[in-house]
């Protein structure tokens, strides 16, 4: 499926920034994110077809964790998500060296990166 | 392995223990041949792979329960799947019963997974190993059948989620599953169909729970789901045989189809 070219959302009711996006989903496809272990960040692994969010991670666990290891999953409608336009990317590149800014070697900010969320607690937890 | 029945000592016990774990091994397979019909044909791609998956857990159940019984046997666990006649078989008629349609499957998987998580506690305390290890590891996996069986069901027939996505329920599904608990309902109390065996099991202490109380607790489990689900639990009779090996045809067509390829060479190494 070709992502990023879903209508502009318009935002705080004023024109959208040319430069955001939707993806062009149908209303009850829903993304979903897999943790295969409890340091890792979640990943998009693919999609599920559902009414709500109780079917979509029910669908989403036989779907996608059947061979893979997994701790958690998440699922969020793929229309919800907001994505930099395709013509965005050039924002990306370095125009000058910038070498000096990569810190992926660098363990302690690695984890900080993957931090994450803790998963919330209900009603009755708290 | 180890030899799971060999170590009772009481033939009676040992025979009742048998017919025991041959009604789960042979309830799992039943459920589980019948869900693996749907494979391919789901009413949509992820339900189809899920319940799939559900249909090789249930295989795979049954494969681990014949294994204990085989253990002291000639044949192993291919002659107790295949090589049985089907007067020789002790699942529940309401699993051999064909598909006839998703609502259906889905309430007897409801039925059954409320059944079966009940029934594996009671095997893990049985107090007999190495049974009793398994039976809780394979509980751990019937709660997912369990979820996925009410999730469906409460889409099926219960009111539409106010954050409901793409999909609605079309007016008749409430109907047609009612119709398919209707038809289910007296088949499902056949699983609490008892023999000589329950009667040996309890007073030898392997079984701590009488077939009566064993309903009881799948009452108070399934009533709340199918009440709220808006459906009227049916006050129909127990329809019972299976557990004393009177079956329909239906399990003789099931059976002649699954043991297709395994008897055209029963001596072949898989």
């Amino acid at each position: 499926m070709e992502r990023g070219r879903g209508v502009t959302p318009t935002s705080r009711g004023g024109p959208a920034p040319s430069w955001i996006r939707t993806l062009d989903a149908p209303a009850d496809v829903w993304a979903v994110f897999l943790q295969a272990r409890r340091r890792d960040a979640h990943v998009y692994v693919g999609d599920v077809h559902a009414p709500d969010a109780e079917m979509a991670l029910l669908l989403a666990k036989e779907n996608y964790t059947r061979r893979d290891p997994c701790v958690n999953l998440w699922v969020v409608p793929a229309r919800e998500i907001r994505a930099t336009s395709g013509d965005a990317a050039e924002m990306f590149e370095p125009a000058t060296d910038k070498s000096y800014r990569f810190g992926g070697s660098y363990r302690q900010q690695q984890r900080v990166y993957r931090g994450g969320y803790h998963i919330a607690p209900t009603e009755d937890e708290r | 392995m180890s030899a799971a029945l060999a170590t009772i000592a009481d033939p009676a016990v040992r025979a009742a223990f048998r017919e025991w774990l041959l009604r789960v091994a042979d309830d799992e397979l039943m459920i589980g041949h019948r869900h693996s019909e749907w494979t391919g044909v789901g009413p949509d791609i992820e339900s189809d792979v899920a319940m799939s998956s559900i249909a090789q857990e249930e295989l795979g159940h049954a494969r681990l329960i014949y294994e204990q019984i085989a253990a002291d046997e000639p044949g192993g666990v291919d002659r107790l799947a295949f090589d049985r006649p089907p007067a020789e078989f002790r699942n529940a008629v309401l699993l051999e019963q064909p598909n006839q349609g998703w609502e259906f499957s889905i309430v007897r998987l409801a039925l059954y997974e409320a059944f079966e998580g009940h029934r594996l506690a009671l095997l893990a305390r049985c107090g007999h190993e190495p049974v009793a290890s398994l039976a809780a590891t394979l509980g751990r996996e019937e709660r997912y059948h369990g979820l996925f069986a009410g999730t469906w069901l409460e889409r099926l027939a219960g009111p539409p989620a106010p954050q409901s996505r793409g999909q609605t329920q079309s007016g008749d599904a409430r109907a047609r599953v009612q119709a398919a608990l209707e038809a289910a309902w007296p088949y499902a109390l056949g699983f609490f169909e008892t023999t000589e065996a329950d009667g040996t099991l309890l007073r030898a202490g392997l079984l701590g729970e009488s077939a009566e109380r064993q309903r009881e607790a799948w009452e108070a489990s399934v009533r709340p789901l199918l009440e709220r689900c808006g459906l009227n639990v049916p006050a129909a009779e127990p329809s019972l045989g299976g557990r004393r090996g009177v079956h329909t045809p239906d399990l003789t067509q099931m059976h002649t189809e699954m043991t297709e390829v395994w008897r055209s060479d029963p001596e072949a190494r898989w």
